[in-house]
């Protein structure tokens, strides 16, 4: 879960502020491993991971004068962080993205109580790892900030600077898409 | 003959509604009246009863799905930041 913002942290982005070094190493140690894991969803592998995390940090640096501290620092570096794997990601090949549907497969099975759907089977996280990656990249974010990452709703629709209503909508298409992915997996499984 | 005609078209309003309110139920973010509203549907409707289960259970896997760590992230940013030109 993302690191709780607390009145050290306000301390710590005033230092930064004002050019303390020490102040805004403080807050990459506090947010880097978090940050990482939201791009790693966006880019290739772990290495161009990395590389968005330190190119986000570094634009956080030099711009961090302009930060006025009406949102979380958190929010304000994730969208730095997701702007920069977005533009690498548009600069790739089109990557595999499949059509958003969300429409559940009438003749699936009701999966919801299997003992599979502990999630503890490494193809079934596989599935939904893939089924994240598959979504459109503008219903994928709104997924990763909000149910992997854990924010709320507010803080993940801040991040993509989204009214609540218009977020809260792709949230739950991209949900429901998700959902149907693990409906063809258990389908196959029966067949 | 009309009274099942409205009957049926009630419960396809209620049915779409509820489709697209259901995360927001699951989130908690719904106001009392409307959870009531999904609460209701869903007690009659199957086929939203199992969509409700196994977005639930989605949910759960979204949220169980483990992080990659990056030993040495910090430091490698770190030094990033202060030999960047």
């Amino acid at each position: 879960m993302r690191p709780r913002p607390t009145e050290a942290e306000s301390v710590l982005v005033a230092r930064a502020r004002g050019g303390d070094r020490d102040a805004f190493e403080a807050l990459v140690r506090r947010h880097g491993d978090r940050l990482y894991a939201v791009v790693l969803r966006f880019v290739a592998d772990g290495d161009e991971a990395q590389e968005v995390t330190q190119e986000a940090f570094l634009r956080a640096w030099r711009s961090i004068a302009q930060f006025e501290g009406r949102s979380h620092f958190f929010t304000w570096l994730y969208r730095i962080g997701i702007n920069e794997a977005k533009r690498r990601a548009a600069r790739r090949p089109a990557a595999a993205v499949v059509s958003l549907n969300d429409e559940p497969i009438p003749e699936a099975p009701d999966w919801s109580d299997s003992p599979q759907t502990r999630f503890e089977h490494a193809d079934l996280r596989r599935v939904l790892e893939h089924a994240v990656r598959a979504l459109p990249i503008e219903y994928r974010t709104p997924l990763i900030l909000r149910d992997i990452e854990g924010l709320s709703t507010r803080e993940a629709a801040e991040v993509m600077e989204l009214g609540m209503a218009a977020f809260k909508s792709r949230l739950h298409r991209a949900r429901l898409a998700v959902r149907r992915a693990l409906d063809e997996y258990f389908l196959e499984g029966e067949s | 003959m009309i009274r099942r005609f409205l009957a049926h078209r009630r419960y396809m309003r209620e049915h779409r509604w509820t489709h697209t309110h259901l995360s927001e139920y699951l989130d908690e973010e719904l106001a009392a009246r409307d959870a009531d509203r999904v609460a209701e549907h869903v007690s009659i409707c199957p086929h939203c009863r199992r969509v409700l289960a196994t977005l639930r259970r989605t949910l759960e896997g979204l949220r169980s799905l483990p992080a990659e760590p990056r030993p040495g992230l910090a430091e490698v940013v770190i030094d990033h930041l202060w030999q960047a030109p």
